[in-house]
């Protein structure tokens, strides 16, 4: 997936379009264009990130241009596929993000009819299909073109001559940010915060056609009026200030998440969504999720099971898509960072059309799962720059032992003290986090391997996989999380003295079976590095290097040991020299499947 | 006079030993009065009187620092980090800066507490100059020998201190100082050796609020101070039989519960949860996410943030770092007593210090002048007194 922005008013847009995709690049960075009118267009693209093209650029005038940066999907990286793509005339300039299905069709089609394509990619349908339908009235060859096209899109489009941009969006994000004799389109807000803070969120099925101090939105062809919001968040929000990357920033936030957090879910007194009813013929209950939010997810399925003791399915989304049982009986909870997951969209979509109870967990207001649901629950994250998640992941576990809370099948004696211990929380992450020295060094031991394994029981099995996800997303050491009870069924085979195990040795009932774990582990050669509680000598005698973490209710653990394992991550790929906030060949928001 | 100055460096990377527990885990810098560290009254200072270009040299602790400061948007400036990796001095810390400082500037320790007033006329003096200050105890500080507005010469805690004028650390330079600082220098020291080689260093005097703190019994005193100048607000609920008088603050998402009786200046935190039936007495400084049980007073006392205080405790002129669970009938009475810190004895005045995320059973009596560690855990119906290191078992 990728990033895309637009601008017209009366300043010059090269400078303003590389400043706004510059805040996309989260979004997808192996290759990026612009395109700027004047009288003509005048495109460049190559591949390179987008601090590179500033300075290879030569001055384009114009006051009116649109922006991509891109994440391949149909077609390598190369300067042929960089968007933005024009039509056989060149004065048609479009920027797509998404996957346009049909487009093998529709380009045989195209071809056949005389057009020359210079790329391999799915959008490059697009502007021929504009052309082809062109006889002078610009948004009516849109619509027919669009009509064609089957997939997802947001796209802007630039016409030479024309004093303004159209945009239009069919389940990939865009929206609008108002200024003041200048309009921008992005397909995420941060990209125009540096200039102004009103913002317009397109739907599913919109048009817009942008002028420098008008704009006019369609929905599936009638005129509609969009509502103006004001976005609260600030262009701080997405510096580092004094930080060297934004993961370390942002694993820094999240004693503040917790607390904010929950001072919001405890100040509204009410729960934070209805997990029940009395009188509820629920058979089923399914929390679907991708990536770290599956492991969220996962917790999830541990707390209600232990809390509120029924039985819990939990599905990737993007499998559950293609196979899974679903009906009007199950309680589902999907959960989402972004809002915008392909897969969980399209989990949503599905599970409301068979009548399914939804609540979605999304930490980004007015995203589209937010706007599919009618129960959601709102993260309270903050703007996560960095790729792999960290804080938003600690926000969805708040969230989630909010959500359950309230139908806890425990006395009020219980609840209370878990609420208080929840309160204490913030506290203890702090405490992890200012161990960080130690946890440095264990990171420049860890450095020196190329596999690891990561193992835990219980609420802290999806830990395991969670702490191997972040090791290998930014350290890229081929790192596995597995069931303590598991690697002796097959994975201890790839166990010797090159393979480092990571254990989690929470002190819950799983204890004592995480400490035989380890001395097997030891028994084949392989450097044991164990999260202990404090205070556990037997743990930190068996382990070669030991993390101690503050003690807490076991179930709650998870959320201080993530924070031990997210520094672990980070400084280990810090001594590979790892870029870390962007990964190779990964995005911060997957929409596509 | 001379045009405003346009750009400041504050010393924010010491550790502040004689201030454990508190500075274990955070820079002196960091230390909390009236639920603001002492570092934002420092960066508002300065913002208020026109100066938004702040480099900020960090060091002991700098994470702290970071989280909070932030690229200082919140508080209307513009903050550069430079990092003191280790403690080398106060001139050496100044040095790190070199690389991001204009012409002139300003420079001013993190650590002392001070508003707009206080430097509001030296933002505009040329450089080089030094701010000094008359106080009741010079011989905590660098005493100042003056001739006629220049200055002579600065004697750091002297053993008989000549007279009660005394440097603030507040100063104003141009570039050239970085050809006199040397490793291991402190700014005094650094000062002393630009005089002795004939440079003129103006000095000019203020009566602002200045306000230091060395032991932790000093946060009473700063919280005192500061807290006088507050204004009521509220962010929260108060529910109905709530007693407030006087200035008293409540910030956002938090709840007075019936028959509590708030007598300012008091500030409390956002996320909190008091009462029912809980006194607070002035002058008291509560952080966020604090919970305080049924029937407890606290009185002229600093609670930190996320503290979990158990009903019916006397809590008087103690300090309560963030984190702590506290049980019922927690006693803390202030009174006078010899305090050991960092190797030193001193006469305080004092109820208990207790660091963060200590766990105390139900019923502990705390002697006057009790410093806690961090982390420490106390069983049940114990006495404590004197000093417990860091994580360390009562029972």
């Amino acid at each position: 997936m990728c990033g895309i922005v637009g601008y017209i008013g009366e300043r010059q847009a090269q400078p303003i379009l590389l400043n706004c995709l510059q805040k996309l690049e989260y979004r997808g960075y192996d290759s990026c264009g612009i395109a700027v009118s004047q009288s003509n267009i005048q495109v460049y693209k190559d591949i390179i990130r987008i601090k590179e093209m500033e300075k290879a650029l030569p001055k384009i005038e114009g006051m009116a241009g649109v922006g991509h940066t891109r994440w391949a999907t149909h077609g390598g990286p190369s300067k042929a596929n960089a968007h933005p793509h024009c039509d056989c005339t060149g004065k048609i300039a479009v920027v797509h993000n998404g996957v346009i299905t049909n487009y093998h069709k529709l380009r045989q089609q195209l071809v056949s009819e005389g057009h020359n394509f210079s790329s391999q990619t799915d959008s490059e349908v697009i502007p021929h299909l504009v052309e082809k339908y062109f006889d002078g009235d610009l948004e009516k060859a849109i619509y027919l073109a669009l009509r064609d096209v089957e997939g997802s899109y947001a796209i802007i489009i630039l016409a030479a001559g024309e004093h303004r941009l159209i945009a239009a969006r069919k389940d990939s994000p865009l929206i609008i940010g108002i200024g003041d004799r200048e309009n921008f389109i992005a397909s995420d807000v941060p990209a125009v915060l540096d200039y102004t803070s009103r913002v317009i969120y397109l739907e599913d099925g919109d048009t817009a056609v942008i002028a420098k101090d008008n704009i006019k939105v369609k929905s599936n062809g009638t005129g509609v009026d969009r509502k103006e919001h004001k976005i609260l968040w600030s262009v701080e929000d997405a510096q580092k200030a004094g930080y060297e990357h934004f993961m370390l920033k942002e694993i820094h936030e999240q004693p503040k998440v917790i607390r904010d957090t929950l001072s919001e879910y405890i100040s509204a007194g009410a729960p934070a969504a209805n997990l029940m009813t009395p009188g509820d013929t629920l058979e089923d209950w399914l929390i679907l999720a991708c990536g770290t939010s599956y492991h969220a997810a996962l917790i999830g399925k541990y707390i209600i099971e232990e809390l509120v003791r029924i039985p819990v399915r939990v599905e990737l989304a993007s499998e559950f898509n293609y196979w899974g049982q679903t009906s009007a009986k199950t309680r589902a909870i999907v959960i989402t960072q972004s809002g915008e997951t392909a897969d969980a969209i399209r989990a949503i979509k599905r599970l409301k059309e068979k009548g399914c109870q939804l609540i979605t967990i999304t930490n980004v207001v007015d995203s589209t799962a937010s706007r599919l649901t009618d129960q959601v629950v709102y993260t309270r994250a903050g703007l996560e720059i960095s790729v792999p998640a960290t804080k938003s992941f600690m926000a969805q576990l708040i969230a989630l032992y909010w959500l359950v809370l309230p139908y806890a099948r425990i006395d009020n004696r219980r609840k209370d003290s878990l609420i208080t211990e929840l309160r204490q929380l913030p506290g203890k992450v702090q405490q992890v986090l200012d161990n960080e020295a130690v946890i440095a060094e264990y990171g420049r031991e860890l450095s020196k391997y190329e596999n690891a394994f990561f193992i835990g029981r219980g609420i802290n099995f999806p830990l395991s996989l969670e702490g191997a996800l972040k090791l290998k997303e930014i350290s890229y050491i081929h790192a596995e999380g597995y069931a303590a009870g598991e690697l002796k069924h097959g994975p201890f085979a790839l166990l010797s003295g090159d393979t480092p195990v990571i254990a989690i040795a929470a002190q819950d009932n799983t204890y004592e079976a995480m400490l035989t774990n380890i001395k097997e582990v030891k028994a084949r050669q392989s450097p044991v590095m164990a999260l202990i509680v404090e205070g556990d000598d037997v743990g930190r005698d068996l382990a070669d290097w030991a993390i101690a973490v503050p003690e807490v209710h076991p179930i709650f653990s998870p959320l201080i040991n993530v924070v031990a394992l997210q520094l672990l991550a980070y400084y280990t790929a810090k001594h590979r020299g790892c870029p870390i906030d962007f990964p190779r060949n990964l995005a911060k928001s997957v929409t596509v499947e | 006079m001379g045009q405003v100055m346009k750009q400041a460096v504050i010393l924010a990377a010491g550790e502040g030993q004689r201030l454990r527990p508190f500075t274990v885990n955070r820079p002196k810098v960091m230390l909390s009065i009236a639920d603001k560290p002492i570092l934002q009254y420092v960066v508002e200072s300065l913002a208020e009187n026109g100066i938004r270009n702040i480099v900020l040299v960090v060091g002991y602790k700098k994470e702290q620092v970071l989280d909070y400061m932030g690229s200082g948007e919140k508080f209307g400036v513009d903050i550069t980090y430079v990092t003191q990796a280790k403690q080398l001095g106060t001139a050496h810390a100044l040095a790190q800066a070199k690389g991001v400082i204009e012409k002139e500037f300003l420079v001013l320790p993190g650590d002392n507490l001070i508003n707009a007033a206080t430097i509001a006329r030296f933002v505009a003096v040329n450089p080089a100059a030094l701010l000094v200050k008359r106080v009741n105890n010079p011989a905590r500080y660098g005493v100042v020998t003056m001739d006629r507005g220049s200055l002579r010469g600065i004697v750091e805690k002297p053993e008989a201190a000549q007279n009660n004028m005394v440097s603030t650390g507040i100063c104003s330079f141009t570039t050239e100082i970085f050809d006199f600082i040397e490793p291991l220098l402190d700014i005094p020291d650094m000062i002393n050796n630009m005089i002795d080689k004939g440079y003129y260093i103006e000095t000019k005097e203020t009566d602002g609020t200045w306000l230091d703190v060395v032991y932790p019994w000093d946060i009473l005193s700063l919280n005192d101070a500061v807290l006088s100048q507050i204004q009521a607000s509220s962010g929260g609920t108060i529910e109905a039989g709530v007693s407030l008088k006087g200035q008293v603050s409540v910030g956002k998402d938090t709840i007075i519960r019936s028959n509590t009786y708030i007598v300012g200046p008091a500030v409390i935190g956002e996320g909190c949860d008091i009462g029912p039936n809980v006194c607070i007495m002035p002058a008291t400084s509560i952080g966020d996410n604090t919970v305080i049980s049924s029937f407890t007073t606290v009185e002229n006392s600093v609670i930190g943030n996320d503290v979990n205080i158990g009903p019916g405790c006397i809590i008087q002129d103690s300090v309560i770092d963030k984190g702590c669970v506290i049980k019922g009938h927690f006693t803390a009475c202030g009174g006078q007593s010899d305090v050991k810190t960092n190797g030193e004895f001193s006469q305080a005045n004092v109820g208990a210090i207790l660091g963060e995320g200590c766990h105390l059973g139900s019923i502990v009596a705390a002697q006057p002048g009790v410093i806690v560690g961090n982390y420490c855990q106390v069983q049940p119906l114990k006495i404590i007194s004197g000093l417990l290191p860091d994580r360390s078992l009562v029972f």
